[in-house]
Formats: C-alpha cells, sequence, structure tokens
C-alpha cells in the first residue's frame, strides 16, 4: 500500500495560461490553494497537499501542475509566445 | 510512473501546439478537461501523433483541433464524421478521433453522425454536451433540458431534449459511454476504452457553459455547474447487471420442487442518466478495415 505524506508535493502555476476561473480552488480537498487578489491560486497550505492531482485534472488550461518530489520537468515559459 | 499520470508540462511539450495557448475558450470551460483527457487516453496506448487526426466541426468544440499537436482538420458544420469517414478509408490504419459539440453532432451534422454509426467506421467520436449552442450566444440546443432556460427560451425549454444513447443503439454503434467533467479520471478511462474498440465508439461527455447556459439557470460560476454532475449522474454496474440478467438458482437438496436465488442482485435503477460504459456491441468489426481485406485479400499495398 502506497503510504501518503502529505505536504511533499510542489505546486507550479503557469501563471500566463491561468485564467482564474477557480476550479482548482473549488476541487482541491486539503485547502491547499486559495486565489489571490487577481485570482490566481496561490499555495498557503502546501504542507497538506496530499497530491491527488484533481487540480491538474480539472484545469481547463494547463496552467496549475503538481511536481511529485524527486521528479524532474521543464519551464513551460519558453514554449509560450511571450517567452 | 504510470501512463496516466502525465505532467502538464510534458502534455504541453509533446502533444499541444503551446503557442497558441491559452485557449480562446472561457476561463472554466470544460472543453479543456475534455481535450486534456483525450491527449492522457492517446498517451496512454502509446500512439505516435502523426498517426491520429483529429477532425472537429464548428462551435466551441470545433477549436480544439487548432490546439493538439496531431494532424488536424477543422471541418464545416456537422460534417466532421463525414470528413472523418474519408480519412479513416483511405488509411485504415489512422487513429481518428472526431470532436463534436451537442449541437453540432446531434443537430446541424445529425444525419452524419447516424450514418457513420451505421457503417461502424472505426473513430472515436467525442460528443460534448453543454446543453447549449456556446459559441453563438446561448440557443437551445437538442439537448438542452425540459424548463432550461436559454436566450431562444426565456421562459424555459419546452422541447424534449434528445436521447443520444438510444440513437447510436439504433443506428448501430460499437460503443456508447458518457461520463462529465466532474469525473476526470472516468473519462480518461473512457477514451481508452473508446481507442480500443474495433468500430465506431462513442462517448458522451457532459460539460458546462457556465457563461451562457449557467448564468441563466442560476449557476454562473464553473465550479457551480460542475460539482453537482456528481449527484446528477449515476454509476453504471456492469457486475450488478450481469449478475441481474442470468441470476443463479440454488436448489437445496431433498426439496423437490421449487428454488431460491443464490444472491439478489441489487441494481439500483432510477431517472438519473448513467455514466461509464453503458454498452458494446459484441464482435464489432471497423468499416475500413473490412472494405481493405475485400479489396485486397493478400493483405499488401495493392487495394489503393
Amino acid at each position: 500500500m502506497e503510504v501518503i505524506t502529505p505536504g511533499i508535493y510542489g505546486i507550479r502555476v503557469h501563471v500566463a495560461l491561468c485564467k482564474s476561473c477557480g476550479l482548482c480552488t473549488a476541487y482541491c480537498p486539503q485547502q491547499v490553494l486559495a486565489p489571490d487578489a487577481d485570482g490566481i491560486p496561490r499555495t498557503p497550505g502546501l504542507d497538506r497537499c496530499i497530491g491527488c492531482k484533481l487540480c491538474e485534472w480539472h484545469c481547463p488550461d494547463f496552467a496549475i501542475e503538481i511536481v511529485a518530489p524527486g521528479s524532474e520537468f521543464e519551464d513551460v515559459a519558453t514554449l509560450l509566445p511571450d517567452g | 510512473m504510470s501512463n496516466t499520470t502525465v505532467q502538464v508540462s510534458l502534455t504541453l511539450r509533446d502533444m499541444l501546439r503551446a503557442d497558441r495557448l491559452p485557449t480562446t475558450w472561457c476561463p472554466g470551460c470544460g472543453l479543456g478537461i475534455v481535450m486534456n483527457a483525450i491527449l492522457q487516453a492517446v498517451r496512454h496506448h502509446g500512439l505516435l501523433n502523426d498517426r491520429c487526426t483529429m477532425v472537429s466541426g464548428i462551435g466551441c468544440t470545433g477549436r480544439m483541433s487548432g490546439y493538439v499537436d496531431m494532424n488536424t482538420l477543422h471541418t464545416t458544420h456537422g460534417r466532421a464524421p463525414a470528413f472523418a469517414t474519408g480519412i479513416k478509408l483511405a488509411q485504415p490504419d489512422m487513429t481518428v478521433i472526431t470532436v463534436m459539440g451537442d449541437g453540432d453532432a446531434m443537430a446541424i451534422g445529425g444525419n452524419h453522425l447516424v450514418h457513420a454509426m451505421r457503417r461502424n467506421i472505426g473513430m472515436l467520436a467525442v460528443v460534448v454536451n453543454n446543453n447549449v449552442y456556446g459559441l453563438t450566444g446561448g440557443q437551445s440546443s437538442p439537448t438542452t433540458p425540459l424548463g432550461g432556460h436559454s436566450t431562444t427560451a426565456a421562459t424555459g425549454s419546452f422541447e424534449r431534449p434528445m436521447n443520444l444513447e438510444a440513437l447510436a443503439a439504433a443506428a448501430g454503434a460499437a460503443f456508447y459511454a458518457r461520463s462529465t467533467v466532474h469525473h476526470t479520471s472516468s473519462l480518461v478511462k473512457c477514451f481508452e476504452k473508446g481507442l480500443a474498440v474495433d468500430g465506431f465508439a462513442l462517448v458522451e461527455v457532459l460539460s458546462n457553459c457556465h457563461t451562457l447556459y449557467g448564468r441563466m439557470n442560476g449557476t454562473p460560476e464553473a465550479a457551480d455547474m460542475m460539482l453537482p454532475m456528481d449527484a446528477a449522474t449515476r454509476r453504471t454496474t456492469p457486475i450488478l447487471e450481469r449478475r441481474a440478467a442470468r441470476p443463479v438458482h440454488v436448489t437445496r437438496q431433498g426439496v423437490t420442487a421449487g428454488s431460491a436465488l443464490a444472491h439478489e442482485a441489487r441494481v439500483r435503477t432510477d431517472a438519473r442518466v448513467r455514466r461509464g460504459v453503458v454498452w458494446q456491441r459484441a464482435g464489432s468489426r471497423d468499416l475500413s478495415h473490412r472494405l481493405r481485406e475485400t479489396l485486397d485479400p493478400a493483405g499488401g499495398d495493392g487495394w489503393r
């Protein structure tokens, strides 16, 4: 059985893609995410994140990403037209 | 890492035209979730991008073909199944994914969809059902529920909505599944199973149009429309249904007449629509493969 350890995950929000729809905040079961003044999700409760990926799967704009510990990923900012 | 858990940065890099992002869809539109799920299912099957074709019609859903990095075709209104039929007949080994909205598939392209299902041409047809014509300003579509308010039904729709499930069964589709943008995991599974079908696989996705339909019906936020989808649908229970269809009778020793059911199959039934694989026709064969075998029984390339 896989043991879920809260707080070992990282969350990346690609601000250039985010449209502030609030779906990730609504779906988060651990209240990790909270919108800032512009509606962009921030992570005040990152130590509670269980890596369920509900935010990632429900994001229509590919703007939020759960980063498992030890995983390597490349920054998407270089792919977008504004750089 | 299993194939179904795909990191966003990888999806963007491999399967999307990232320079086209962000999408033109409204904030919170379920179409992005559907696109994500389709790409995850394609990746799960290990299909190469240049051996897949996405065909789309007109409407908000029609925009999807502009964002995925496959062979893509943005066709005329409702005619996506017709174009896809041509692609599949010319290239039987191509994986063809047709994405349509509810108005695109059932109203304008109703006959194209019916005859693609009748021919059982091998494709995955995705019908994104958001109950309304989204792109043109929220007019009633064939799936607007009874009493639902829209631009052309200000006092509530009084037409009976269309039953795509019964239509697909009557027309002869090989596979019918339904999911919602709330159940993303089930959505990916439905696409994965649909891509594996030898024949016409239809997946209906219940989606949200909160900016038009939701605003006129009291749910102006995306989450307000998505979260109730769980209670508005019920899961298919294939094992229980099989048990109920073929009950096991137990006869007791010494009792000359009568038998008892070994178990009681508890199949929940109510008026809610089912989500999951609703039915799958056994022994289905793809028309394009049958045609190629008829034209060239030796199995070469001479049929062209």
